[in-house]
């Protein structure tokens, strides 16, 4: 190629780091020209100094750095040993034991529903009221599985997953036979009730 | 003398042709970002353009005044680090 031949016979160490250094100087030019273009856009179409605040306004909203203090000048651990009184009952519970305390309080976190519910079913099992009382179309909604228990805690019910380990198999087998069969031959035994369906009438 | 300017050309010559520079200046451009070089070029031109006015300013103006500063300002690391890559290619195309 012409240009190795043009390149062999000049070749000179200080000739090619001249040429780098001439080449380095038109890039560098090239970006200061480039940063001016870009500045003088930049003041013509008036967004330069757009981001300028006054320096007092700097100076309110400044980083904190102080001990005991966050970056905006908070006291961080300030309720880590306060207590509160709760409205329900009354009693005086620790800040971060407050939340768990007022679920249970009130009876409307997932946990006490749960609790609540279960509570139920036991008591109704000592109770004694399993008689399989089919009632048609309102209760048509709820699980299957504890009819006694329906009556009493039928809105709660629906929320339930029907196959959640939690609830007492005992109860189930009692008060009907649908019980875990249900998961392995659901065509055979007598048919079931899926949640949405109605009774045949 | 013309030797050594066709050669010149030439290098330019391929050096555009390869892409390679447009890399380089996206390099330069982003080391000298990096290393607060554009930022206190702009401080700079704000001086420049609170002196000539904000509504006069030029763009002869701004280059004439920021050209020089920016050349000396540039760090010597970046210019170490864009000497050996232009070197190399050198290097690789020109002999």
């Amino acid at each position: 190629m012409k240009m190795e031949e043009v390149s062999m016979s000049s070749l000179d160490n200080s000739k090619l780091e001249g040429l780098a250094q001439d080449i380095l100087s038109d890039l560098v030019e090239d970006a200061c020209l480039g940063l001016c273009f870009e500045v003088h856009r930049a003041v013509k179409q008036g967004y330069f100094f757009l981001d300028d605040t006054d320096q007092e306004s700097m100076r309110d909203f400044e980083i904190v750095d102080q001990p005991g203090l966050d970056v905006f000048g908070q006291v961080y651990n300030q309720w880590k040993n306060k207590e509160c009184v709760c409205p329900n009952c009354s009693r005086s519970i620790a800040a971060s034991r407050f939340a768990p305390h007022l679920e249970k309080c009130l009876g409307m976190g997932r946990n006490s529903s749960r609790i609540a519910n279960r509570r139920i079913v036991t008591g109704n099992n000592t109770n004694n009221k399993s008689e399989s009382d089919q009632e048609d179309n309102d209760d048509v909604n709820d699980n299957d599985w504890s009819y006694g228990a329906e009556k009493k805690a039928k809105k709660r019910k629906s929320d339930k997953n029907p196959n959640s380990p939690r609830r007492s198999k005992s109860f189930k087998h009692k008060s009907s036979m649908m019980g875990p069969r249900r998961r392995l031959d659901n065509q055979e035994s007598p048919r079931m009730l899926m949640k949405d369906e109605a009774f045949p009438q | 003398m013309s030797k050594d300017s066709r050669m010149k050309a030439t290098v330019n010559q391929k050096l555009t042709e390869m892409g390679e520079r447009e890399r380089l200046k996206e390099l330069l451009r982003a080391k000298l970002t990096e290393c607060g070089w554009k930022d206190q070029m702009k401080a700079h031109c704000k001086e420049v353009i609170k002196e000539k006015g904000l509504e006069h300013v030029t763009v002869e103006d701004l280059v004439v005044e920021i050209t020089p500063k920016g050349r000396a300002l540039v760090p010597d690391s970046v210019k170490k680090e864009l000497l050996h890559r232009i070197r190399a290619f050198l290097a690789q195309h020109a002999t």
